[in-house]
């Protein structure tokens, strides 16, 4: 899986490619417009991370350069513009997905698989981890080939977590992820406390073998030993 | 008081001073004048009788009519002063009209050829000076009113007129609210004054709005400038509590550290919030069904406040709809919300109550009324809320004025309320 991350900052750029090396996926990078384009137009990627505020040019414009040669690379846009028309504009160019920064490692680690997820488009994909089988399209989790029944909000923590596995949560990731942009005004994350137990006991009693550990004060890790 | 009151109250007092002052010195000069004329009239009529009594030796010593008197007598040549007349005011009994007038006598003494002396009283009757007074004081006090409703009536109309551009000036001032786009006012007037006060008014409402402009970007510029450093911290921190070998320890103070940041970037957002509200960037509106947003809201902010085992007291009279954008619609009903979940203590009460065009929220509270005043201000924190951003309700304001949502804060039997009243 070959990935390519357009973004001017240093520092983020090199945090991004850390992180997605972690992932073990290959990954390129370029600082302004002509090195993004010059990489587009030469190599295909399974996935673009793609800032909007270039020097040398507008990460729109790059996307609309994309699909003009007729790119199939999916594109996941980064920007520091939370306004909706940016977001429908970056969507109604072609962008595969629209992140706002600041954003969680973890988060863009679930995005890209699951924008390469949909590209594979093999009919309905699964994602496996020891016993554990999701189909996201269909929410439905199956242990041991057994289904195990999860509410909605039960369901897609425990896909924040397979799709991140090992990876040590940390709690405001996880709510972001799962109860969307409205709860961004509530002060304490502890709900999720409860909501976890809950899944962790579901999970448990169907036998899974994917334990979700608690980090004292940090957040949460799924671990398969 | 309207100027033209005023000018008019300050008018009164002078103007009664003015013609007080100008009626006596009015007076005393037609009275001179008066006396003057008579005076001149008594001496023709002096010269008359002596020169008829000189030459005439039938001529009567005495004569007398409705109008003129007059009496010749012998005198001692001692006692006559020939040269000199003596004026003087009298009274004469007049028969006719049965009552004393007012009389002016000339006395003066003459010579015949045989060097006998004469003294001579020609008398006049003359004007009634007390009538007079009264008369011309009457008319004085006719005038000072009369004087005084055409002052009022003229200054009223001369105000209005000449004060037209200054109203419109004004009205036009009123219209003006920083970050709104108001039309340029055109004053149509020659005076120097109103034109000169126009132009500094413009002038200043341009220097204003260019200040506002320039502080609202920056606040929107470094807001998104933000941005960046924002992610590099949040995502070293999640490299760095990757890292297999760090300890539970470090993972707390990493977890501390980001919780830290987690406010700064809700900071940051809500700023860039406000300023995007304020730069109008949500243009697009929908129908918004408040009943069906506020459940949908109360169903994730009762999960997440379940501890506090709020009591919420809901009441649906009818379906709250608004034209509006829907995203800031969630915020402003999220951000109230919040408001009265995170306010209260456990086992409290949230009341909601919802009309035709009325939201009422309340909620019960440790802390005493609010300062109505700085309720809406930027970072004001009157709470016990500590990691609160002191933005809600900023945002709430800034939402409301928006789309002209009437917002009221009151405390009545120890519960907070805020009533959106909206123009539907």
């Amino acid at each position: 899986m070959k990935i390519l991350v357009i973004e001017d900052s240093d520092s983020l750029r090199e945090t991004i490619i850390r992180s997605l090396e972690k992932e073990r996926y290959v990954v390129e990078s370029a600082a302004n417009y002509q090195d993004g384009l010059a990489k587009v137009s030469d190599y295909d990627y399974d996935c673009i991370v793609l800032d909007i505020m270039l020097p040398g040019g507008s990460g729109l414009a790059l996307l609309q350069e994309l699909k003009k040669i007729r790119k199939r690379d999916s594109v996941i846009i980064i920007s520091a513009k939370d306004s909706i028309e940016d977001r429908i504009t970056g969507l109604d160019l072609g962008a595969d997905d629209y992140l706002t920064k600041p954003f969680h490692l973890a988060e863009l680690n679930a995005r890209i698989k699951s924008v390469i997820r949909r590209k594979q488009q093999d009919g309905d994909l699964d994602i496996s981890l020891e016993n554990l089988v999701i189909y996201p399209d269909r929410h439905t989790v199956y242990v041991d080939e057994q289904e195990l029944v999860l509410n909605r909000k039960e369901f897609d923590l425990l896909y924040y977590f397979v799709i991140n596995p090992g990876r040590v949560l940390e709690k405001s990731a996880l709510v972001e992820s799962v109860w969307g942009d409205y709860i961004d005004q509530v002060d304490s994350f502890d709900f999720i406390y409860s909501q976890v137990k809950n899944l962790r006991k579901k999970m448990k009693a169907a036998g899974a073998i994917p334990e979700i550990k608690a980090v004292y004060g940090f957040g949460y890790k799924l671990v398969t030993e | 008081m309207k100027l033209s009151h005023y000018t008019i109250r300050n008018l009164l007092f002078p103007l009664f001073l003015i013609i007080l002052v100008w009626s006596s010195v009015f007076y005393v000069l037609i009275m001179h004048e008066i006396d003057d004329e008579t005076n001149d009239t008594l001496e023709n009529y002096k010269e008359l009788i002596i020169r008829k009594a000189l030459t005439d030796p039938d001529f009567d010593y005495s004569y007398s009519n409705e109008m003129t008197r007059y009496r010749i007598r012998e005198v001692d040549p001692a006692t006559a002063k020939l040269s000199e007349n003596y004026f003087y005011d009298s009274t004469t009994y007049i028969e006719t009209e049965m009552e004393d007038e007012p009389v002016r006598i000339l006395r003066c003494y003459y010579m015949d050829a045989a060097g006998r002396c004469y003294e001579l009283e020609v008398e006049t009757s003359t004007l009634e000076k007390e009538d007079m007074a009264e008369t011309i004081f009457w008319s004085i006090v006719v005038l000072y009113f009369v004087l005084l409703c055409c002052i009022l009536v003229v200054t009223h109309y001369v105000f209005r007129k000449s004060f037209t551009p200054l109203y419109g000036l004004l009205n036009w001032l009123k219209r003006i609210h920083p970050g709104k786009n108001e039309e340029v006012y055109e004053m149509n007037t020659k005076v120097d004054e109103f034109v000169s006060l126009n132009k500094a008014l413009v002038e200043s409402v341009h220097r204003n709005r260019e200040i506002y402009n320039q502080q609202k970007q920056f606040v929107e510029n470094a807001a998104h400038e933000l941005q960046t450093p924002l992610a590099i911290v949040t995502n070293k921190l999640e490299l760095l509590s990757e890292n297999p070998d760090c300890t539970e320890t470090q993972l707390k103070e990493i977890g501390d550290i980001y919780n830290v940041i987690r406010g700064v970037i809700k900071m940051n957002k809500s700023l860039l919030l406000l300023s995007r509200i304020e730069n109008r960037q949500y243009p697009e509106t929908t129908q918004v069904n408040m009943n069906e947003l506020l459940h949908h809201l109360l169903e994730s902010f009762t999960a997440v406040y379940e501890k506090r085992a709020l009591q919420i007291q809901l009441e649906e009279k009818e379906t709250l709809l608004c034209k509006m954008n829907e995203s800031l619609a969630r915020v402003l009903i999220a951000n109230l919300l919040k408001n009265a979940f995170v306010h209260n203590y456990e086992e409290g009460v949230i009341a909601i109550r919802i009309s035709r065009n009325r939201f009422t929220i309340s909620n019960t509270s440790n802390n005493a009324v609010l300062n109505k005043a700085k309720l809406y201000s930027r970072f004001n924190k009157e709470g016990t809320a500590s990691d609160s951003t002191g933005l809600g309700l900023a945002v709430v304001k800034s939402i409301s004025s928006l789309y002209e949502i009437e917002i009221a804060y009151d405390f009545k039997d120890k519960m907070h309320s805020f009533c959106l009243t909206f123009k539907n």
